[in-house]
């Protein structure tokens, strides 16, 4: 809109054409998170199939963990992505960085058991087969999320961008890669600890690249 | 059901001192989400007063009127993004910062090109606003070298040489320093809360 040499001027303008809007809601963005997470899991089963070892009790306490782990990071990123476009000053939550920290132990864990040879030999944990499936199949599912919370972000007014960037990478990334996981018949600790977490990672960096120049407004 | 009639008042017509309070502006805020255009036209007038108040303690005199004429048209496009359940002044201070922060990098992106064109001896109006933001507060948090060659430069209106001269820095450090401290003001702007 053109700048006014009158402030009264432009104020009159903007009266003129005011209208009922549709209020923003914080409750329509998780709905719309939570939305694309499933969605994101059913193209994951559609394409990986569904590992029934999560339901027989065949899963490992390190499976669960780490994907317990990433649930609550995720809606800890999610919710700082939906309260992100709802402009305020302050009051902002530490609950995803305290989650991506907890998060971020997993691999460290991972690494020092292969590095003391606990079942496995540190080579075979880098050169998981299919460790680039899990990747790929994790960055794919959290790409579907990363759109639905940029679509949140543009609806709204996000005034702190390079926050709401890493959250949208991080919830992305946390929720994407848990529904590829349950896809993943692969649930031994080093597995997990790396390849399921690792993706975690790359979508916060391609979040912080990327999402800036489509929410800034 | 109570109705409330608007009385629109115009910025001359307004006693200087005269700001609406958190609930008016709550109030106000309601009608404008729901299409009252009398509502929507005096929380405007009421918003701008309290956008001058604002921006007088951040921005030059002459800069004043654009910055606020940016944020109404900002808080009125972005005007659905209110929560009527929080209050609404910090929403629209957030705006505004909001909208300051993107003031300042505008200026620096044509502060840094200046720079690189070799040609920073003569400031215009606009360009010394970046340095006079906030500046006893804000350069407390700059290296020595990064706020004195930005304050002999873009305050006391000095070339690069002698600024250069003056401080025992080459030019091209001169030139750096400049660079990186008003980006890290616009950055330290930007993150505070």
């Amino acid at each position: 809109m053109d700048k006014y040499s009158n402030r009264d001027d432009l104020i009159a303008a903007l009266t003129e054409d005011v209208s009922p809007v549709k209020r923003v809601r914080s409750s329509d963005g998780v709905a719309l998170i939570a939305f694309a997470t499933i969605i994101a899991a059913v193209v994951s089963i559609a394409v990986y199939e569904w590992w029934d070892g999560l339901l027989t009790g065949e899963a490992s306490g390190y499976f669960l963990i780490t994907h317990g782990l990433l649930l609550l990071l995720g809606a800890a990123s999610g919710a700082g992505v939906v309260n992100g476009a709802m402009p305020r000053v302050g009051g902002q939550s530490s609950a995803a960085f305290w989650g991506a920290l907890m998060v971020g132990v997993l691999p460290i864990g991972a690494a020092l058991s292969l590095l003391s040879g606990h079942g496995n030999h540190a080579h075979e944990g880098l050169n998981d087969p299919v460790a680039l499936m899990c990747l790929t199949g994790s960055l794919s599912a959290a790409a579907i999320v990363m759109v639905a919370s940029i679509l949140w972000l543009r609806r709204g007014a996000p005034v702190s961008i390079e926050r709401s960037s890493w959250l949208t990478g991080i919830a992305a990334g946390a929720l994407g890669t848990l529904a590829y996981g349950i896809t993943c018949p692969l649930d031994t600790f080093s597995h997990v600890g790396l390849w399921h977490v690792a993706p975690v990672g790359i979508s916060a960096v391609i979040g912080r690249l990327v999402v800036p120049p489509l929410i800034r407004w | 059901m109570r109705s409330t009639v608007w009385v629109t008042v115009s910025s001359e017509q307004r006693l200087p001192n005269m700001v609406a309070d958190e609930p008016t502006f709550a109030r106000l805020m309601i009608g404008a989400q729901d299409g009252d255009k009398a509502a929507t036209n005096v929380l405007l007038s009421e918003a701008g007063l309290w956008l001058e108040r604002y921006f007088r303690r951040r921005v030059p005199p002459h800069s004043i009127d654009d910055l606020v004429q940016d944020v109404l048209i900002a808080f009125y496009s972005k005007r659905a993004t209110w929560d009527q359940s929080r209050p609404f002044l910090p929403w629209l201070a957030a705006i505004a910062r909001y909208r300051w922060v993107d003031h300042l990098r505008k200026v620096y992106k044509h502060e840094g090109q200046e720079l690189m064109d070799d040609d920073a001896v003569e400031d215009s109006e606009e360009e010394v606003v970046m340095a006079r933001v906030s500046l006893d507060r804000l350069f407390g948090q700059l290296p020595d070298r990064q706020a004195e060659v930005i304050e002999m430069v873009k305050i006391s209106g000095l070339s690069i040489r002698e600024a250069a001269e003056k401080t025992g820095q080459s030019e091209s450090l001169v030139k750096v320093n400049i660079h990186r401290g008003l980006k890290k003001l616009a950055m330290m702007v930007e993150k505070a809360d």
